[in-house]
């Protein structure tokens, strides 16, 4: 790709006009939100996870593991553990697959593209809270839109509670409601690749007969890897971060409820913030992990 | 192309819209019906007798609940144009640094600065509240956009930094050799060409800014600095409104982020692209 993640050496700014108090005045804004609210509180989450910070039981002590073994002994916590893996396993898989189809839709050029464009990126510009609240009315037991299509269909005889009792249908639901926030900028990854890749090699399966469906598989899919590896990974930062949609959905019951929201309950209902400096850091190894193993997996570098 | 090549395509492009805007058309349609219209089985799929009556609920009066969400509308303009000023400023200088100077600690701090985008975001909510308290800024407009600003500011420093680093540098040599000085460098002739970068900046940031939900529950929830996203979500959890009335209020919140992402979506595609290809 075009752009590299390196910092080039800035090609004439040479050694003699090194120095002077310039440059630190123009970045010392930055480096000081940076450190005050960014790498110290880091700091405090990775410090702090194993001390017991309560408020309300005082004072602040050294307790090794303590805050680990409790937060991943608690049954509550087990559950929304398997739930967030549900999530993730979800949310990464429809929303790539989807960006991957809706990136090939997009792949040629035709009139209206950017409209389309425009209105694909409609849903990622949008606060993922109040997509839940006005997907609310979608998947509603007594009023709700899908409910009304499938009767109509004749395809169920009575109204189905669709959110919180089912566990699984309680998560596709409101993951569908994430995947349908995250969808947008997974296209826009894919399709960045796709745009990149010479015509010539189109060109070239076809005169070797290779069908639209074999030059997928051997043309488009290996030459998006790149792009597919960014989408998945900010699927992955997302999914295992879901929060807005759980909470205005299904509220803090226990078959739709994440990781996030038990550090939210944890730390704000219940104020022991040693339990949730624990799930924070747990979730940040997560995070990482599952996106080193998706790097592995999916990423190949591509050269034209 | 062959004949099925514009089918599959043209499928794909209905499939496209009909999946990106019905649930916003339903959402709509919804706000658009009295309560009893909207719990018909089956669904209207149009409003039998349109009617304005819930936005007239929502904000026409003097309840608690229209000075609530009037409230919760200058909060979530008040924060997220502080957060995206402040945002836009603090990384174009720092960008510029990056791009085109030499300092002593220039790529570790680069580094660092990309790095915390690795941590998610809630990372640091809890200890970032606490430090807020003890300054004694949760519930108010600094507190809270002090820390959107912390958390935008390591994307919007990356996508100018690209951004100025594509820049041809021909044209501030001229200016060098012309006797300008750096910050006069910076403001005649690299911020005019920076525009179409900064104006994406400024964009992707305000739509983050309205999109918050966690850290403004947790560090601003008092009525006079909560944003609209809290508001709603209130609105809903407390079961206080009929789902007409909170479909009204989703599509008020809706409203301003969906317009600017469709008027603005030149500079937002870009500003995406320059930022996360990597």
């Amino acid at each position: 790709m075009a752009r590299s993640t390196t910092l080039r050496r800035p090609a004439r700014d040479r050694a003699g006009r090194r120095g002077g108090p310039l440059p630190y005045l123009l970045v010392s804004p930055l480096a000081a939100f940076i450190v005050v609210l960014a790498l110290v509180p880091a700091v405090y989450t990775v410090v702090e996870a194993f001390f017991r910070v309560q408020p309300l039981n005082p004072p602040v002590a050294f307790s090794g593991l303590e805050n680990f073994k409790n937060v991943l002994s608690n049954a509550t916590l087990q559950t929304s553990i398997g739930n967030t893996v549900l999530y993730v396993v979800i949310g990464v898989t429809a929303s790539t697959l989807l960006a991957i189809g809706m990136a090939v839709t997009l792949q040629q050029p035709f009139r209206g593209r950017s409209v389309l464009i425009a209105i694909l990126v409609l849903p990622w510009a949008l606060p993922g809270v109040v997509e839940g609240i006005v997907w609310g009315s979608i998947w509603d037991s007594n009023t709700g839109l899908f409910n009304s299509i499938l009767h109509s269909l004749h395809l169920i005889d009575n109204y189905v509670v669709f959110l919180g009792e089912n566990r699984f249908l309680t998560i596709l639901g409101i993951e569908l409601v994430q995947v349908w926030q995250i969808t947008p900028l997974s296209t826009l990854l894919i399709l960045a690749a796709l745009q990149q890749i010479p015509s010539d090699l189109y060109e070239a399966a076809a005169l070797d007969g290779a069908s639209r469906w074999k030059a997928f598989r051997r043309v488009t899919l290996p030459l998006a890897r790149p792009g597919i590896t960014i989408a998945m990974v900010q699927a992955v930062i997302a999914t295992l971060n879901v929060f807005d949609q759980p909470y205005v959905l299904n509220g803090s019951a226990a078959t739709g409820s994440t990781v996030t929201m038990q550090t939210y309950f944890v730390s704000f209902q219940n104020l022991d913030f040693g339990a949730g400096y624990a799930l924070s850091l747990l979730v940040t190894i997560a995070t990482v992990v599952v996106s080193l193993v998706i790097l592995k997996l999916v990423y190949r570098a591509v050269e034209y | 192309m062959r004949k099925s090549s514009h089918w599959g395509r043209r499928i794909g492009v209905v499939a496209i819209a009909v999946w990106s805007l019905f649930p916003l058309y339903w959402a709509v349609n919804v706000s658009l019906q009295t309560p009893a219209q909207a719990a018909s089985r089956p669904a209207h799929y149009l409003p039998p007798t349109p009617s304005l009556g819930n936005y007239k609920a929502l904000l026409v009066g003097d309840g608690d609940l229209q000075q609530t969400v009037r409230r919760a509308t200058v909060n979530i303009f008040v924060e997220c144009a502080s957060a995206t000023v402040l945002t836009v400023v603090i990384a174009t200088l720092a960008a510029y640094a990056f791009a085109r100077l030499q300092f002593r600690g220039r790529t570790v701090l680069f580094y660092v600065v990309l790095g915390t985008m690795a941590f998610p975001p809630y990372t640091t909510l809890i200890p970032l509240y606490r430090i807020l308290s003890d300054v004694h800024l949760v519930n108010t407009y600094t507190g809270i956009v002090l820390v959107y600003a912390s958390g935008f500011l390591p994307l919007a420093t990356w996508i100018l930094h690209n951004y100025m680093s594509a820049l041809p540098v021909a044209l501030e040599e001229a200016g060098r050799v012309d006797g300008a000085t750096r910050m006069q460098i910076l403001w005649r002739i690299v911020l005019p060409l920076a525009r179409p970068g900064i104006v994406s900046t400024a964009i992707i940031t305000f739509l983050f800014g309205w999109a918050q939900f966690l850290f403004p529950l947790v560090l601003s929830s008092d009525i006079s600095t909560q944003p609209l996203t809290v508001a709603i979500a209130g609105m809903q959890g407390r079961h206080l409104v009929p789902y007409t009335l909170l479909n009204a209020a989703g599509v008020v919140a809706l409203a301003i982020p969906a317009g600017i992402a469709v008027l603005m979506n030149r500079y937002i595609v870009s500003g995406l692209l320059t930022g996360s290809v990597k």
